[in-house]
């Protein structure tokens, strides 16, 4: 009841879904002198980091076209006009100013890995190499105390200026015992608060660390949630999907470096020009949800000729996220495109609500009377059968009753 | 014995019954096919000549639209009615609350006991019509606020007050319904099958009214009179 009623307060608090391409020559003049005077600022700074993105890109065999290609395209995602395309180039070669500590709790480092592990990275994800990445647990090659005095080092020297990175669920059942950390067993949650405390901004990557995500489905044995849960009174960016998308940290963080701000959230602390508009808005198989041409079963001549998925479960109708415009592995595909549907893994409690391969009608939930999971229809029906029996009862007991009292 | 004629329904009180009614049936038959189509378009037009589901959509929020207005209307006439002011019998006064539980007795005595007057509408049918328009209400809020996540943009071509209103008034049914978009979703439809229950449940209650009260209860919403034993 407590959590409900914080979520209706938070509703009524929402700031509205408006998002604004058009500013005018004014703000947008405004902007550019904050941006220039800042990247000043870092350019003055030390580099934090030995990889610098020229090295970077001639290891990969790109050009400074390719490059420049990059800051257009960054440039149009972040809503900006295209006269800012220089400065989002030299934020770009900036980014090892910035430093970041990526910490890893309750999840499956799959955010780290979509990532890394690519064989052909994009250019996203080679910046994202070249930022000043002070501790992460997945890559650093320290291990044991010499990690912890690290972060230790890392926190002091660069207080109040750094990033930090989430990534994963917090479990608090059992006072956090699920997830512990180091000689000394610190809890995950405990962990979370004390890196978070000296940072310059939170940025919780993953539905895991914004939601609660796979971790806090039910059961939810963890207690798990997500960071704006747990840290308080501090700039919390959410970037959700199960993994983030490269280019929506990338545009996060860049964003950063160019304003030393956190770009406009949406009621749940998404950033708005990745997560403003909904999935199924810029489908390419809309066309055929509005004629009315679904794929009946998997592999059916619906799906041979790609129509539309909704009756597959897709749940792009109710998720908001880029991939039918950024797409994942530099534009190549996404999941709609690979003919199974939209899992809503940015929004909340996705993986009880929108993670089946059935429309929301035929889908497994709990009652509203709790117990066995049952489909909307399942107990809709159940109730108008009760109510007919009900009917049938009474109009059978009412006829007995007047033909009983017409015989005395 | 005689009996007397009781004017209980004007023509547009009628009327209004009825597109309600008609409302209802073309927003169940469209909103089920909305939420899982259960029948198939016809595979060897070409799309363009199509658009079943926006069909669908259309008349959904175009009954939904007629529904609405209808409520206002229903609204309108709960305070400003010639007849019984239904508001009246809603207050939980003892008077309202004696005659709600002899109605009530009276339909689970089966008839045998009857002791209210029978000739205007009684604070049990204020009540039970009061929880279908408050379950139409929660429909109108969380129907718009599925609408309005086709705004996704923030704008509309009626301009970006449309859903900037649709927001601030039905945001609050996210939290209310428990916290996601696809919580509405269910509530809504879980809504449909309660509105489903009670017009079964009221069909049944005017036809047996008719039956054993011998009144001629059912010729309200017909011909919009019913009659009275004169004592």
């Amino acid at each position: 009841m407590i959590e409900k009623r914080e979520a209706l307060a938070k509703m009524f608090s929402a700031k509205g879904s408006k998002i604004n391409t058009n500013r005018g020559a004014e703000y947008y003049d405004s902007l550019m002198q904050t941006m220039t005077k800042r990247l000043a600022e870092l350019e003055q700074t030390p580099a934090a980091s030995k990889a610098s993105i020229e090295s970077v890109l001639e290891a990969e065999g790109l050009t400074r076209r390719d490059f420049m290609k990059w800051a257009s395209a960054a440039c149009a995602a972040l809503m900006l006009p295209s006269n800012f395309t220089p400065l989002i180039a030299q934020a770009a070669v900036l980014m090892n100013r910035v430093p970041v500590i990526w910490i890893e709790l309750q999840d499956c480092a799959g955010n780290s890995e979509a990532i890394l592990r690519s064989d052909a990275p994009t250019i996203d994800e080679l910046i994202l190499e070249t930022i000043s990445l002070e501790f992460n647990e997945t890559l650093m090659a320290a291990a044991g105390h010499a990690a912890e005095a690290h972060l230790e080092e890392a926190m002091h020297t660069f207080k109040g200026k750094y990033l930090c990175v989430v990534e994963g669920a917090i479990p608090l059942a059992m006072n956090g015992l699920y997830g512990t950390m180091g000689a000394k067993a610190e809890t995950y949650k405990d962990h979370l608060i004390r890196v978070a405390k000296d940072s310059a901004a939170v940025v919780a990557v993953g539905t895991c660390a914004t939601f609660g995500g796979v971790p806090a489905a039910s059961p939810n044995p963890t207690g798990a949630v997500g960071v704006q849960d747990v840290v308080k009174g501090k700039a919390i960016i959410n970037i959700p999907a199960c993994p983030a998308n490269p280019a929506n940290i990338t545009g996060t963080i860049l964003h950063f470096v160019l304003t030393g701000q956190v770009p406009e959230l949406d009621h749940l602390n998404r950033p708005k020009f990745a997560f403003g508009y909904r999935i199924h808005d810029n489908c390419e198989r809309r066309a055929h949800f509005d004629a009315g041409e679904f794929v009946e079963e998997w592999g059916d001549k619906g799906a041979q000729n790609n129509f539309c998925l909704y009756k597959m479960g897709c749940k792009g109708p109710m998720t908001f996220n880029n991939c039918s415009i950024v797409r994942y592995n530099s534009g190549t595909n996404w999941p709609i495109g690979a003919g199974h549907g939209c899992i809503g893994c940015s929004e909340p409690q996705f993986w009880d609500k929108y993670a089946q391969e059935r429309p929301m009608s035929d889908t497994h939930f709990k009652a509203p009377t709790g117990g066995v999971e049952k489909t909307v229809d399942q107990f809709g029906l159940g109730l108008i059968t009760a109510a007919g029996i009900g009917i049938g009862i009474h109009a059978v007991a009412s006829l007995v009753a007047a033909k009983k009292e017409g015989d005395e | 014995m005689s009996y007397k004629k009781i004017k209980r329904m004007t023509a547009v009180m009628r009327i209004n019954h009825w597109v309600v009614a008609l409302s209802m049936i073309v927003a169940v038959v469209t909103g089920l096919y909305i939420g899982h189509p259960y029948y198939q378009s016809f595979i060897a037009d070409p799309a363009v000549d199509k658009y079943v589901m926006a069909w669908n959509r259309l008349a959904h929020f175009l009954v939904a639209i007629i529904f609405d207005v209808s409520s206002v209307v229903v609204a309108y006439l709960y305070f400003f009615s010639r007849f019984e002011k239904p508001y009246k019998k809603l207050l939980p006064t003892g008077k309202n609350m004696a005659e709600f539980v002899a109605v009530l007795v009276n339909l689970l005595t089966l008839n045998r006991v009857k002791q209210f007057d029978s000739s205007h509408a009684d604070s049990f049918n204020a009540v039970f019509f009061f929880v279908f328009h408050m379950l139409l209400a929660w429909m109108l809020f969380t129907g718009l606020q599925l609408y309005v996540h086709g705004l996704g943009s923030g704008l509309s071509s009626i301009g970006a007050w449309w859903p900037a209103i649709l927001h601030l008034t039905t945001d609050w049914t996210v939290g209310v319904s428990g916290g996601t978009y696809m919580d509405v979703r269910i509530s809504h439809h879980y809504s449909m099958y309660a509105i489903i229950a009670w017009a079964i449940f009221h069909v049944y209650y005017q036809i047996w009214r008719t039956i054993f009260w011998k009144e001629g209860d059912i010729n309200i919403v017909v011909g919009g009179n019913k009659f009275v034993e004169e004592k």
